[in-house]
């Protein structure tokens, strides 16, 4: 199996992020600044072993203060969260992957489009890096777009799985958000194109 | 006499018999002939040119993908002649581009790969091959599910 050194040693970098966490919550902000120097891998399909995320990172209601309507997504690029808004101060709390250094940013946007097992173009410097990889890859399992995609807005970034679930909690992409492919399909079902979706480096959670 | 002729007679047969099991005993110890090797259907300088690539896991996608490989013509795969005849591409998950040539097994099967064995692990089956079009899947298993059956599509007039 080709990248399962790689993988090994992602995966053991991800526990020792996980733990850390775990045994020194003052760290832990720090430790999530470390970016995953990560190769995609397109077609590579994880396990369910390897996609069962734990801890902070894994789907689960939170308490949550806001003034945002129930139903609008919130996301936390400094935590690697997303949050789905819900009544009396509640929201599904998922763990992502966002953009990697030079490629955060925040704003406010609106699903435009859904889409189940999206197709996926490797970007210019991607192909520059592995010239050998296909400039599409029609949609489906072990797609490095996952299971399903929430387009943002006009802009080029979405909402979507991984079939790297190593890479959640990690600054890895170009600017879109990735999650699990059971998590991505959970939000799927919830949420309407126009959801609002809020994009903030950092949110204060009372 | 009787006697005699009757064993006159099948010494020949019995003659024959020990020949042939000679012969036999021979062909088992023999080495078997080489098979014999088909010339490709096709010659390797039709894969020259500028290609679009792109890939797909779900035959249900094929048609599909042939079109959006027919659009990425703006970044294309350029297959370039090579210098001992083959022409130079790249395998699987190596960026550095090297010689490959055309192979083909005994069972008519059509490889692209380095110089050598027909179907080793660096190969790629070649199939639905056109003027403008051939279709290859990686030999390696786990090549094979990453990047699925990839369409090339040319790019432009064929030179």
């Amino acid at each position: 199996m080709k990248f399962s050194t790689g993988f090994a040693l992602r995966a053991f970098l991800a526990g020792v992020v996980a733990a850390a966490a775990i045994a020194l919550p003052g760290l832990f902000a720090a430790a999530q600044q470390i970016d995953m120097n990560v190769v995609d891998q397109p077609g590579y399909q994880p396990t369910p072993e390897e996609e069962q995320l734990s801890g902070a990172y894994e789907r689960q209601v939170v308490f949550f203060r806001t003034t945002e309507a129930p139903g609008t997504i919130v996301i936390d690029t400094s935590q690697r969260f997303l949050y789905l808004i819900e009544p009396n101060n509640r929201a599904i709390r998922y763990g992502i992957g966002v953009g990697r250094q030079g490629f955060q940013w925040q704003g406010i946007q609106k699903i435009s489009r859904k889409q189940e097992w999206p197709d996926w173009r490797p970007p210019p410097e991607m192909i520059e890096r592995q010239p050998y990889l296909p400039r599409f890859m029609a949609g489906g399992p072990g797609n490095p777009m996952g299971a399903r995609a929430l387009y943002l807005g006009q802009t080029v970034y979405r909402i979507h799985g991984t079939n790297q679930p190593q890479t959640i909690g990690h600054a890895v992409s170009s600017g879109c958000f990735r999650l699990v492919n059971e998590d991505v399909i959970d939000l799927f079902d919830r949420v309407p194109v126009g959801t609002k979706v809020l994009i903030r480096q950092a949110i204060s959670v009372s | 006499m009787d006697t005699l002729g009757r064993r006159s007679g099948l010494a020949p047969v019995g003659l024959a018999a020990l020949l042939f099991a000679g012969l036999l005993v021979g062909c088992a110890t023999e080495p078997p002939p080489p098979a014999p090797v088909a010339a490709p259907s096709f010659s390797i300088d039709e894969l020259v040119g500028k290609w679009g690539l792109a890939a797909y896991h779900r035959d249900t996608d094929r048609d599909r993908t042939v079109k959006e490989a027919k659009a990425q013509c703006g970044k294309p795969v350029v297959i370039n002649k090579g210098p001992t005849g083959g022409v130079m591409m790249y395998l699987a998950d190596n960026p550095q581009i090297q010689e490959v040539v055309l192979k083909v097994a005994p069972d008519g099967t059509t490889y692209l790969g380095p110089p050598g064995d027909a179907g080793t692990a660096d190969d790629r089956i070649v199939s639905q091959v056109g003027p403008d079009t051939f279709t290859t899947v990686w030999v390696d298993p786990d090549n094979a599910a990453r990047y699925g059956t990839m369409v090339y599509e040319r790019c432009g007039k064929k030179s």
